[in-house]
């Protein structure tokens, strides 16, 4: 039998994979959040004057960066819980995976942005009396965080997608659905390809998202 | 009565196995401004540096205004108040207007209101004949424009003191001459001044002492004029040979 595209299965499905998209995007938004936080955290860190502080973060970013994101999911649902005794839910997983996974990211990505920012910026800052903190809040930060926004970008985007690694352990977003759809219509090129476009319109609306950001925060002249 | 702002009091500094400052003790009083003169690597930029703490120190110490700056007790933050400090390369902050660069530290530092601070900004402004610049940004400004900003900058935090690291080096020729001017004016309503600088128009005709630095130590200090007329030291000697080769006296 030949292949017959069936186009009005894709309209058909659209519906029914709203509630994946909106879980992908609720993993996601959360997910992002908390790991900004903690990349913003852990990038400070590796630019503090504690050596500790380094330490911690250089062993954090070297362990999450070194080991595969579908492992750390695995570990976090199936491994974690049994050892603490607990359960997690599967979408509480996908979350804590997200944030953790992207944290790292993020830490690199600030401490790369932070470190970009002449010296002399922060001498100039230190020099009328500013103390370290405020330094870096008034003078640093602002300009750093622009440099930061194309690669947090780039990381926002990866991560989006990164979600569709959470069918493993069973959270029904995006991907989980359209598996389940295609399990009982059989229409896996129409629905794979519908999954395919509705990833990519997330994408995309990030990605100019993004880039209105970037835009206005761009000053008159400043780079 | 003569009131000494800084006392540094045998200072040595290295960086690594090289030792750029090898002993060298210097008292600038109230009132007074001093030049540093001196090739490369002479430790000029090194020595005013340490005197804010932006180097830290071997050994030796450094007295500002009677604040021990390198004492771990020290107040770093109130000390850098009271004697501030103009960069070769301006080092304005670019993401904040010319307005803005001036007010941050009154703001911030002595918490005093925007709206007074904005008052002092553009006073200050003014004062260095940029008062029609507040509300560009850095990048929009010429050198010289630059330059004269990252003084009333320092000047917001009514200083005891200011450092000048090279304030003109990094200046198309045709600019130096309005920076020097703002500077001359500031000498003149009193400010104790501390410039490194390779201008020896200025150093002659604006400075009360100049000193010449060679390779870590003074070689040779005097007032400004017979400085200039009589240098003794051979080495200094040829140091304003060289340069009045290479551009002539010019004010």
């Amino acid at each position: 039998m030949a292949f017959e595209f069936e186009y009005h299965v894709m309209w058909e499905t659209v519906p029914l994979l709203m509630n994946g998209m909106g879980l992908t995007l609720y993993i996601t938004i959360i997910g992002l959040l908390a790991g900004f936080m903690l990349g913003v955290a852990m990038g400070l860190f590796k630019v503090s004057k504690y050596s500790w502080l380094r330490a911690v973060s250089s062993v954090y970013v070297e362990i999450i960066r070194g080991t595969p994101l579908i492992v750390q999911v695995m570990f976090l649902y199936f491994g974690v819980p049994m050892a603490m005794g607990t359960r997690i839910s599967p979408i509480t997983a996908g979350i804590i995976a997200i944030a953790v996974n992207s944290g790292a990211y993020i830490a690199e990505i600030v401490r790369g942005a932070v470190q970009s920012i002449d010296v002399g910026q922060t001498e100039a800052g230190r020099s009328i009396g500013l103390t370290r903190m405020q330094t870096m809040i008034y003078v640093i930060w602002p300009q750093a965080f622009r440099r930061m926004i194309p690669p947090l970008g780039n990381q926002f985007i990866i991560s989006l997608k990164d979600t569709s690694l959470l069918v493993v352990i069973g959270v029904g977003e995006l991907t989980r659905q359209g598996q389940e759809i295609i399990s009982t219509t059989f229409r896996a090129f129409e629905i794979w390809l519908t999954v395919a476009l509705l990833y990519l319109l997330m994408t995309f609306t990030l990605a100019r998202l993004l880039r209105m950001l970037e835009k206005k925060l761009m000053k008159k002249g400043v780079v | 009565m003569v009131r000494p702002m800084i006392e540094i009091k045998n200072l040595r500094k290295n960086f690594g196995e090289l030792e750029v400052i090898k002993g060298v003790s210097l008292t600038v009083n109230q009132g007074e401004v001093v030049v540093l003169i001196g090739a490369s690597g002479s430790g000029k930029s090194t020595l005013l540096r340490c005197i804010t703490r932006l180097e830290d120190i071997h050994s030796g110490e450094i007295i500002v205004d009677g604040h021990n700056v390198h004492s771990p007790d020290a107040d770093i933050n109130y000390i850098r108040t009271e004697a501030g400090m103009v960069f070769q390369n301006f080092n304005l902050f670019p993401h904040l207007s010319v307005l803005e660069n001036v007010t941050l530290g009154p703001i911030k530092v002595r918490n005093i209101p925007r709206s007074e601070a904005e008052h002092l900004g553009f006073r200050l402004l003014e004062k260095v004949g940029l008062g029609d610049r507040a509300y560009h940004y850095p990048a929009q400004l010429s050198g010289g424009q630059k330059q004269r900003v990252s003084i009333a900058r320092a000047l917001s935090l009514s200083p005891k003191v200011i450092l000048f690291d090279e304030p003109t080096s990094a200046l198309d020729p045709e600019l130096v001459g309005e920076v020097l001017a703002v500077m001359r004016r500031l000498a003149e309503e009193g400010m104790t001044m501390v410039v490194v600088t390779h201008e020896m128009g200025f150093a002659r005709d604006v400075a009360d002492r100049v000193i010449f630095l060679e390779k870590g130590v003074i070689c040779e200090e005097g007032a400004s004029k017979e400085f200039f007329q009589n240098p003794r030291h051979p080495r200094l000697r040829e140091f304003l040979g060289r340069l009045l080769n290479d551009h002539a006296f010019s004010a």
